[in-house]
């Protein structure tokens, strides 16, 4: 039957001719749009086709091999939304992965949505991706409604609860500050005591941080992409802030570019992730040796050790699917893609605890990592080195109105 | 001084001028006339580098310059006062006139050459210090030749230089242009004032459609019933007098 | 979050430190615009070249962070002079000087900014890099009601006021100054002074590329090195110089210094999430009622 199916679609193929991007039966075809306008980046999405590759090299999926096309979206949510519609539209693939921005990966849920394929994330934060009830996507990394929570109880209490909050504009840093502003209110009933939105990519904070002086507050949080953040750091000090006054980073403060820019500055920066390079397991340290060896990194952020546990994810949710993989069958072998992922269920591999998904499209079904680490830098630049402060896991629910 | 010959150029493949041969001997003042359109300003520019020739050849003082951009030829002496309307008016009269001996290195002639262009024309050393945008026609006028002398030419080539003046102004800068060439300066004037230019002058050439239509002795030119025709009319001895003096 | 006189004054005395930045950049773009009619689109990327190479002498080089500055200058000046000789000056050729090149150069303006950020990525990565410029010697000033001032700052207000003084002495007091100014008003009169044209041209591109490169390089302490830092700081600078009155070189700085302060004003007293948006808001209002810019002279016509 298989066989024939095989002839037949190879017919049908020479038949249409080349009008059609004939799709090779028997591949399990993967898209991956990732943001790769720094080198972090691009080491993401090369460590991503190294692992398939590795698993190709080890004979494939029951058989099968998987052909995995990368492609670049800058962190540009038009860009990535293109390169989602191109994958799925004329490389048909079976699974999209993708992608590193949260204002990225938004629109992208539509798309799959509307599509039928099934999404896996993996590093965006926002909450929102996974409260849009898609039932194709699925969150490797820990949602910012988690990260909000814990951020929120080791402030409030062991710092203080007069908080100054820096919001850039991009989705996981809005997202990360209203969160943060939701847990201190609901913990510990305050407000930020000052509160500037600026641009995703803002160079001069120096009025801010004026005024937040003037302020003499307990911290301040630092929600923005790495290079933003990094630069609001620097002008934190420059304008005369004391040590005394904790920074707080936001999701992207487990980037390196931060302490790589920040410098001394990154200094005493704590933040929530999902991976804390200076884990003590075993995995971790070898993770941490090959990447070095690989990459050439230094220590690897949250980021690396999320698009590695997606590989796994995605390699044990394969292995279990029931694949045809022929012409006609894409729209089954995508949902059986998407129930094998769905059926994952207490992975344990770099991240910082389990993770799990279910079948029902809610935020507590495809929340797949509901453990944080508080991570802090104890010094900064190229070589950076961070401490562990806590670990805490978050009850399904948490953050859901 | 000046030997144009067989010179045809003009704009890209607009061909402007076809086959000019002209002279301009030393220590004279020759005359180019024509009316709107005939090739005059073509020529000049030719003359003075800023167009390319198409054929032919100008030999400036015994070499041939042809090849050479305008900075260069205007190191030989072979200088154009531009129009009027040239000058830079957001410049002081004293910076145009610097301007005007931009090529030379001999700071200390150069000096007394400032002081000789004032002594000539009083009333730039007045003005020294205003924008030459402020000043009068005639005074604009006496300016861009001042820039000139200030380049210290061999010859000295005016485009126009009675181009919108009160008859008594063109007067005065006939008069002055008249000193400079008695100082042994070879001019070339071009003109379409052309009762004034062959009274100044002693030699005419006529230029039309691109071709030399005809030349000679200014004296003779004037007489001549062709060019009385085409471009004078009225009585040419007030204008002598008034030269003269 | 009420009105208090200090924190104005903040805003404002900021608002000029990063005003003169984009000021001498819009010094740039309009000395090569009323040099050459060019109004140059590649000019964001002279800056970002200017920043990296000042990066490169100070960090991998090593050499002290002034003759980082002089250096980047001057390497980014030879980059603006070859991009002018080898790409821009061909496309005049043809049409007899730079006046009538329009459309054509403004499309190889934009050309060139796309070649050139590639090349950067090339060359430099596409990592922001930190630029630390050790700056102890120079004072740190405290205005009235407590506003610090960072060193970098205060240098660069510094270095800026000096640049622009220079160029002004330049100008106005020598005579390849006075070379200069004639070829930007009328290029066939300047030959006819016996001024080597071509040459102005390119010490023009020289110099507004060299300005560029100053404001990066006094930049990057500020903010990190990246290769699509040009484009934001085009805007702004071209925003700067339309405001003062294009081609008018006191009002390019002058322009550049309101639209920090308006920036600043804007995103302290207004919203700080659209900051980008109130150098153009200024830019509109500007055109809508003086054209010609707010320090303009007349709109220079040519034939």
């Amino acid at each position: 039957m298989k066989l024939m199916n095989k002839v037949f679609a190879g017919l049908v193929a020479t038949g249409v001719g080349l009008a059609t991007t004939a799709a090779f039966a028997g591949d399990i075809r993967v898209g991956i749009t990732m943001r790769m306008v720094s080198e972090n980046g691009q080491a993401y999405g090369q460590m991503v086709m190294d692992e398939i590759k590795a698993i190709n090299d080890a004979g494939g999926i029951n058989g099968n091999m998987i052909k995995a096309t990368l492609m670049n979206d800058e962190c540009k949510s038009d860009k990535g939304v293109a390169n989602a519609n191109k994958l799925i539209f004329q490389e048909n693939i079976h699974l999209l992965i993708g992608s590193t921005c949260s204002s990225v990966s938004l629109p992208i849920v539509d798309v799959t949505a509307k599509a039928g394929v099934p999404q896996m994330i993996p590093h965006s934060t926002n909450a929102k991706i996974t409260q849009k009830g898609s039932e194709w996507v699925f969150r490797i990394p820990v949602s910012g409604r988690y990260y909000g929570g814990v951020n929120a109880k080791y402030v409030g209490e062991n710092i203080g609860s007069k908080i100054a909050y820096i919001c850039a504009a991009d989705a996981a840093s809005v997202g990360d500050c209203a969160n943060m502003e939701k847990q201190m209110r609901a913990r510990f009933g305050v407000d930020p005591a000052y509160r500037a939105d600026v641009q995703e990519k803002e160079v001069d904070f120096r009025s801010h941080m004026q005024k937040i002086k003037s302020m003499n507050v307990d911290g301040i949080l630092v929600a923005a992409l790495a290079e933003t953040m990094a630069r609001a750091l620097i002008q934190s000090y420059e304008a005369g802030i004391g040590e005394d006054v904790r920074r707080i980073g936001s999701s992207s403060a487990s980037n390196a570019p931060v302490p790589k820019i920040a410098g001394d500055a990154a200094k005493g920066v704590f933040f929530t992730a999902a991976y804390a390079a200076a884990d003590n397991r075993p995995i971790a340290k070898l993770f941490n040796e090959m990447t070095r060896k690989r990459y050439g990194i230094h220590a690897p952020d949250h980021d690396f050790s999320q698009a590695y546990d997606l590989v796994r994810i995605m390699e044990i949710a394969l292995n279990n699917a029931d694949l045809q993989l022929e012409q006609w069958s894409l729209k089954q072998d995508r949902t059986a893609i998407r129930d094998a992922i769905a059926s994952v269920e207490g992975y344990e591999g770099l991240a910082s605890g389990p993770i799990s998904f279910c079948a029902a499209p809610t935020p507590q079904c495809r929340d797949g990592n509901r453990t944080a680490v508080l991570i802090g830098y104890t010094k900064g630049g190229e070589n950076f080195e961070t401490e562990v402060l806590a670990r805490v896991t978050m009850e399904p629910d948490f953050g859901l109105e | 001084m000046l030997e144009i010959k067989g010179v045809h150029a003009g704009y890209g493949n607009l061909k402007i001028l076809r086959g000019i041969d002209m002279q301009v001997p030393s220590g004279g003042i020759v005359t180019l006339l024509g009316g709107n359109g005939t090739g005059k300003s073509t020529l000049l520019k030719a003359i003075s580098g800023l167009i390319p020739l198409m054929e032919g050849e100008i030999i400036f003082d015994g070499v041939s310059v042809s090849k050479l951009k305008p900075h260069e030829r205007m190191r030989l002496g072979l200088v154009q006062v531009t129009q009027a309307k040239e000058a830079y008016p957001a410049m002081t009269v004293e910076e145009n006139l610097v301007l005007g001996a931009y090529t030379r290195k001999d700071r200390e002639a150069t000096k007394a050459d400032l002081q000789k262009v004032y002594d000539f024309f009083p009333v730039l050393r007045e003005r020294r210090k205003q924008l030459s945008g402020t000043l009068s026609g005639g005074e604009v006028q006496m300016l861009v030749i001042g820039r000139g002398l200030m380049a210290s030419p061999k010859m000295l080539m005016l485009d126009e230089p009675s181009a919108a003046l009160a008859p008594k102004v063109v007067l005065e800068i006939f008069a002055n242009i008249n000193r400079i060439a008695k100082s042994g300066v070879t001019v070339l004037v071009v003109e379409q004032n052309v009762r004034m230019a062959l009274i100044l002058a002693q030699y005419g050439y006529i230029i039309r459609d691109g071709v030399i239509m005809m030349k000679g002795e200014a004296k003779k030119l004037i007489s001549d019933p062709a060019v009385k025709e085409s471009f004078l009319g009225g009585s040419v001895s007030d204008t002598t007098k008034a030269l003269r003096n | 979050m009420g009105f208090d006189f200090n924190s104005l004054l903040a805003f404002i005395i900021f608002g000029v430190t990063i005003g003169v930045v984009y000021g001498i950049v819009a010094l740039g773009i309009s000395l090569i615009y009323s040099g050459l009619d060019i109004v140059h689109f590649a000019h964001g990327e002279m800056y970002m070249f200017g920043a990296f190479f000042g990066l490169v002498l100070a960090h991998n080089v090593g050499v002290p962070y002034p003759v980082a500055l002089i250096g980047a200058m001057i390497l980014t000046a030879i980059l603006g002079m070859l991009v002018e000789r080898v790409f821009y000056r061909r496309l005049t050729r043809a049409g007899g000087g730079y006046t009538v090149a329009g459309m054509g150069m403004i499309i190889c303006g934009f050309g060139m900014s796309v070649a050139l950020v590639n090349a950067a990525y090339f060359f430099f990565g596409a990592e922001a890099e930190p630029f630390r410029a050790n700056l102890d010697y120079i004072p740190r000033l405290t205005f009235p009601g407590d506003i610090n001032v960072p060193e970098s700052y205060v240098l660069t207000a510094i270095i800026s006021v000096l640049l622009m003084a220079g160029l002004h002495y330049f100008l106005r007091h020598t005579k390849t100054g006075l070379a200069v100014r004639a070829v930007a008003h009328n290029k066939d009169i300047a030959y006819l002074m016996g001024i080597n044209v071509p040459l102005m041209i390119s010490l023009i591109f020289g110099l507004a590329c060299g300005l560029a490169a100053a404001a990066g390089v006094l930049i990057g302490p500020m903010q990190s090195v990246q290769v699509e830092m040009g484009y934001l700081m085009l805007m702004k600078a071209f925003a700067a110089a339309v405001v003062g009155g294009f081609g008018s070189l006191p009002g390019a700085i002058l322009g550049g210094i309101m639209v920090g302060i308006f920036e600043n004003l804007g995103a302290a007293y207004i919203s700080a999430s659209h900051k980008d948006i109130y150098a153009f808001l200024l830019l509109i209002l500007v055109l809508m009622f003086r054209p010609s810019g707010l320090f303009g002279v007349e709109a220079k016509v040519k034939a």
